[in-house]
């Protein structure tokens, strides 16, 4: 029966998931506030409502988003991520007004949400560890809690929010002076970012790689995986490049990651699609970092290389269907990497080059090239959202034929008005560790020279911008 | 064969000279670039000509000095020092000849003897012969010269400028000659630098023969100009009597103001029994036939008015003067009294202001005033501050005599005879701090320059600066052949172009579409660089409203307009230095903004007391007559 799903957020995931929806037969009501009046997941959604002025608030606002979804009398509700993907109150407001909620059911958000709570939870489960505290106790006692925890594992160690995520809420703390100045920061910022001022400490890991593995799950407890994906290459515990599978050598060892990871998702009685991340070390030990409760950015790379569409089956799962598939069915082929394509300029400290128009968009295609992204030629970047204008996901059947691709693709991608990531991607895949496939979390700051790229340095470019010049300018100011 | 290489010293050179039976050519590929094509002939252009003037067998390549260092920068996009570089690897036999212009280098005004030195020591790493002139003939303003390019081992060729009078006496010039070998000693290489092609061929004669009645083995090195057609007349009378080094270029590019072709001398003088020593015709004929091609792409800067002129007997503009003075006649809208100003005012001038050399930067002076004379309705009514310069011996001496007292009251007024004495006569120049303009250069190019850099921008400031710049982001475009670099009016939808860059890599070019943005404020170039697409985007000018209704003021309302604080450009020019600042106080007279046209610099003065309202233009920017300059509010 064709029922009516709401997709409340914005940007390439926005339209990715009306396309599952579209491809299901399914309505796809889209929404939007002011700055996003231009947006392509308006055009492409079968019905779009206004929900405010934002920036971002009215996409946070539970009560709208809701009150609009009961307006169109919406079946459901994708999340899709950030917004309020992982909040357990927007969860609980769709159980409680009738509407599924694309995602685990609220509890399972609320305790994996918590991460003192999750760690409790794979605690009991066996699931290693890196070692951490609980909460910290409020005032000079948390205080006292996290100097003996640091005595005992030694420095450096994470100082994280309970409530944070995505990279964000977290410090790295080198010594017991550190420790003592940052932990009331910690509190307060964690405070203001999350609206808890709950923090905890964790060992730190140093330069670990971080492998996380995509979970699928039915209501009836069917879990499988989708494999592992490589999510090292980080700038400040943001991901910018995104791989699957693992390239860790040891198959063995990946294996007992992605069985882990469905232990843990047991554990947690994990409904619908979720990420359980890890931290591997140079020893080659993994621990269980959290589990991500929505469809990640990076999904698509699992998607290319399962050829299971992850948002189809988000979308089944909630809608009661049992999971198709078990894990025998699962099969890993080759190789995707999925490369986030902001305006940003990386020579400028990755600055948002929001508020520009793109000129010129000419993308790249063939054969293993999958974009998702929502920006077109003439189109203003908003400055009030992210950064983040078009996925590229390029597969290949060995490491070095993805390699290749990418470098073609990336040759082959021209987006003018905004700066983009795309000259620093084209050092990148350039440079022999990645080729090597060698690489931690301290990628990007070990490969800092990456960021000296010219891309016009060539003398080719060079003269031909003169040319080009000559062309334009007509009365040629260099044959005066 | 008796060919002179690069490499060999001053007295094996001097004495391979003196023994060949016959005479040497120097191609003088430089001043026929300077005389008929504005100094645009492209490295490009000259690299193609290499391997067959290597060939040849010259005495010497004239391929750099005069006004060409400035223009390598300035127009041509291309490193005076990487010019040479290049040349020498597809010549290494082949001696490189310059021509510097005494203590003003290659510029227009004299330097510090710090930088004098330093220049001459970076050129002379590439430079076999230095042609010295000075447009005084004043011996002390090419000392430094001199000595530095004798300290270098390089071989030295003073020159004497020649020119026509009741004062150009033989006797003027042999003095001359011994005052010059007071200097140097006698191992040099002797110029008669006829740079306007004045005189007959008797008297060029009746010259060589008169220096070398004193001199008898002086190596002679006549150097002329074809612009009356008659210089191969001169180069035989000046061989037949002696002269053993003639200037000649290739004949694919001989126009009417440069030198004339080298074959022509060649055939003409083996009728008389003198040969070209060393020197394979065939490979010039070969040079002809691999420049021919090129020539239709200079045609732009061609003179505006093709032809011989027997009248330079008259006015006596040298070569390189020609082309630029009609072109700013025509640009300036005078071209009607071109023939009063060449022919009446010009003459009457140079006798004037002492009957000397009509050569750089003298020739720039007395073409000025000619012009403002004629222009400006009163004579000498507005001396230019370089015109105050020569009147107050700053040059150097007046040769023969000194212009007449009421020429020096109109530019300096009634007092002229105090401010002649206190601040007449040459200026030491004052040595600059070479590391701290190494420094300052180093600051604007965020790098550390090269000596060859500070070379460079020691003698044109700006302009080197710029050129930096635009090598940094164009790279290096001597690569391109004129065909492109000079294209006008864009290229074609689907052309093609090709060329190879410096480090030799072949590189296909096609043009593409261009597309203005929607709103209009940029235009999208598309092109295919070695088939890969590219883009490139130009924001487009914004027509100001004063361009639509540019109005034309004349020389009464501008003066007018002076006079109540408004000051305006009075003609077409560069603006090369504010010398007031906002909200200073100024009395009438003094000197608000320096101008600077043809080379020349001119100070533009209020004409009230006041107080400095609003300063309009700024340094570098290009103004046309009526284009404000400064506000002044007048004191009431």
């Amino acid at each position: 029966m064709k029922k009516k799903i709401l997709i409340a957020n914005r940007g390439e995931i926005a339209l990715r998931i009306i396309r599952a929806v579209q491809e299901l037969g399914h309505i796809a009501v889209a929404i939007y506030e002011t700055p996003d009046k231009d947006a392509l997941h308006i055009r492409a959604a079968d019905e779009a409502i206004w929900i405010g002025d934002g920036p971002r608030c009215d996409y946070l606002n539970i009560d709208k988003v809701i009150g609009v979804a009961k307006k169109v009398a919406a079946d459901a509700i994708h999340p899709g991520y950030g917004f309020l993907a992982e909040n357990p109150d927007f969860a609980k407001a769709c159980e409680n007004n009738g509407i599924i909620f694309i995602g685990p059911p609220s509890e399972v958000i609320q305790a994996l949400g918590d991460k003192v709570t999750a760690r409790r939870i794979m605690q009991e489960a066996g699931i290693p560890m890196v070692p951490g505290t609980d909460n910290l106790t409020a005032g000079d006692a948390g205080l006292r809690e996290a100097l003996d925890f640091a005595d005992k594992y030694g420095y450096p160690v994470m100082l994280k929010a309970t409530a944070g995520g995505g990279g964000r809420g977290i410090r790295r703390v080198e010594n017991e002076k550190q420790l003592r100045a940052e932990l009331p920061m910690a509190r307060a910022e964690a405070k203001s970012a999350f609206n808890n001022d709950a923090v905890f400490l964790e060992k730190a890991v140093i330069n670990p790689k971080h492998v996380e593995v995509q979970i699928l799950a039915d209501k009836e407890g069917n879990t499988v995986h989708l494999g592992s994906r490589d999510c090292s290459i980080q700038r400040r515990n943001q991901k910018l490049v995104e791989i699957a599978p693992s390239l860790i050598q040891d198959k063995a060892l990946v294996d007992r990651i992605c069985e882990t990871a469905v232990t843990a998702a047991k554990a947690s009685h994990y409904v619908n699609a979720g990420t359980v991340e890890f931290l591997v070390d140079r020893d080659w030990n993994f621990y269980f970092m959290e589990i991500n409760t929505r469809v990640q950015v990076e999904h698509t790379v699992t998607e290319m290389v399962t050829g299971i569409d992850i948002v189809r089956t988000q979308i089944k799962l909630a809608l009661g269907k049992k999971l198709a598939f078990c894990q025998q069915d699962v099969h890993i082929r080759g190789f995707a990497v999925e490369m986030r394509i902001n305006a940003e300029d990386p020579q400028n400290n990755f600055m948002p080059e929001g508020g520009k128009t793109v000129s010129v968009y000419r993308s790249p295609g063939g054969y293993g090239v999958r974009l998702d992204g929502f920006v077109y030629q003439g189109f203003t970047i908003p400055k009030v959202y992210d950064s983040l204008l078009v996925k590229m996901t390029v597969f290949g059947f060995s490491w070095n034929e993805t390699v290749d691709r990418l470098r073609r693709c990336l040759n082959n991608f021209v987006i003018t008005g905004p700066k983009t990531t795309i000259p620093y991607y084209l050092k990148l895949v350039q440079d022999p560790d990645f080729k090597k496939g060698d690489f931690d979390t301290s990628f990007i700051e070990t490969h800092s020279h990456l960021i000296n790229y010219d891309d016009q340095a060539s003398e080719g470019s060079k003269l031909a911008h003169l040319i080009a010049e000559i062309h334009y300018k007509r009365e040629n100011p260099y044959a005066i | 064969m008796n060919r002179i290489v690069q490499g060999m010293g001053i007295a094996e050179v001097l004495k391979t000279v003196r023994g060949a039976n016959g005479y040497y050519v120097t191609n003088t590929a430089r001043d026929l670039s300077q005389s008929d094509y504005k100094n645009r002939i492209l490295l490009h252009t000259d690299l193609l000509a290499a391997p067959s003037r290597e060939e040849a067998g010259y005495f010497s390549l004239e391929i750099t000095g005069g006004a060409s260092v400035h223009v390598d920068i300035l127009r041509k996009q291309v490193d005076p020092f990487l010019k040479l570089e290049l040349l020498r690897e597809k010549m290494p036999q082949t001696m490189f000849q310059t021509l510097c212009r005494g203590v003003n280098l290659f510029g227009y005004r004299p330097y510090p003897q710090n930088v004098i030195r330093f220049v001459v020591k970076e050129f002379a790493k590439y430079v076999d012969v230095w042609r010295v002139f000075d447009f005084l003939n004043h011996v002390p303003n090419m000392q430094a010269v001199f000595e530095e390019v004798q300290a270098a081992g390089k071989i030295l060729e003073p020159s004497v400028c020649f020119s026509t009078g009741p004062e150009h006496t033989n006797e003027y010039y042999v003095q001359k000659v011994a005052d010059i070998l007071a200097v140097t000693g006698q191992d040099i290489v002797l110029c008669i630098k006829n740079h306007g092609g004045l005189g007959s061929p008797k008297r060029i004669g009746d010259l060589v023969d008169a220096i070398l009645q004193k001199y008898p083995g002086m190596v002679i090195h006549y150097h002329g100009h074809n612009t009356d057609g008659n210089d191969i007349g001169r180069i035989v009378a000046a061989v037949m009597a002696g002269a053993k080094i003639v200037d000649a270029s290739d004949h694919a590019f001989t126009g009417y103001y440069g030198p004339p072709p080298i074959l022509t001398v060649i055939q003409t003088l083996k009728e008389y029994g003198r040969q070209a020593v060393g020197l394979n015709e065939a490979a010039v004929m070969e040079t002809s036939e691999v420049l021919r091609p090129e020539r239709k792409y200079y045609e732009y800067f061609e003179s505006q008015f093709k032809g011989f002129d027997p009248t330079v007997q008259i006015h006596k503009l040298p070569g390189g003067a020609m082309g630029s003075s009609f072109e700013q006649a025509v640009k300036g809208g005078f071209l009607e009294k071109m023939p009063e100003i060449l022919h009446e005012e010009l003459p009457k001038v140079q006798v004037e202001l002492g009957n000397y050399w009509s050569v750089t930067p003298g020739s720039q002076i007395l073409w000025t005033t000619a012009v403002s004379n004629v222009q400006g309705g009163e004579r000498y009514g507005n001396c230019s501050g370089d015109l105050k310069n020569l009147l107050l011996g700053k040059y150097g001496p007046f040769p023969f005599y000194q212009p007449p007292d009421w020429i020096y009251e109109k530019a300096f007024g009634p007092d002229w005879r105090t401010v002649l004495a206190q601040e007449g006569g040459t200026d030491l120049i004052e040595d600059i701090d070479l590391d701290k303009e190494r420094k300052t250069l180093a600051d604007k190019l965020g790098y550390a320059p090269t000596e060859q850099q500070l070379v460079t921008y020691l003698q044109h400031p700006n302009d080197a600066v710029n050129f930096f710049r635009f090598e940094e982001k164009f790279g290096k475009v001597y690569v391109l052949p004129p065909s492109i670099l000079f294209r006008r009016g864009g290229f074609r939808l689907g052309e093609t172009l090709t060329f190879k860059d410096h480090a030799g890599k072949e590189h296909v070019i096609e043009m593409g579409p261009m597309q203005e943005s929607e709103d209009g404020a940029e235009t999208n170039v598309y092109l295919n660089i070695d088939h890969h697409q590219r883009h490139f985007v130009f924001e487009n000018a914004v027509a100001e409203a004063g361009e639509a209704k540019a109005i034309k003021l004349s020389k009464k309302e501008i003066e007018d307009l002076a006079k109540a604080g408004d000051v305006r450009t009075p003609f077409t020019a560069n603006i090369c230095e504010i010398s007031v600042k906002e909200g200073q106080e100024v009395k009438a007279g003094e000197k608000l903004v320096v101008l600077e046209a043809m080379k020349m610099q001119t100070p533009v003065n209020s004409e009230v007391d006041g107080v400095v309202a609003r300063i309009v233009a700024k340094v570098g920017d290009a103004v046309q007559a009526g284009d404000e300059l400064v506000k002044v509010t007048p004191v009431a």
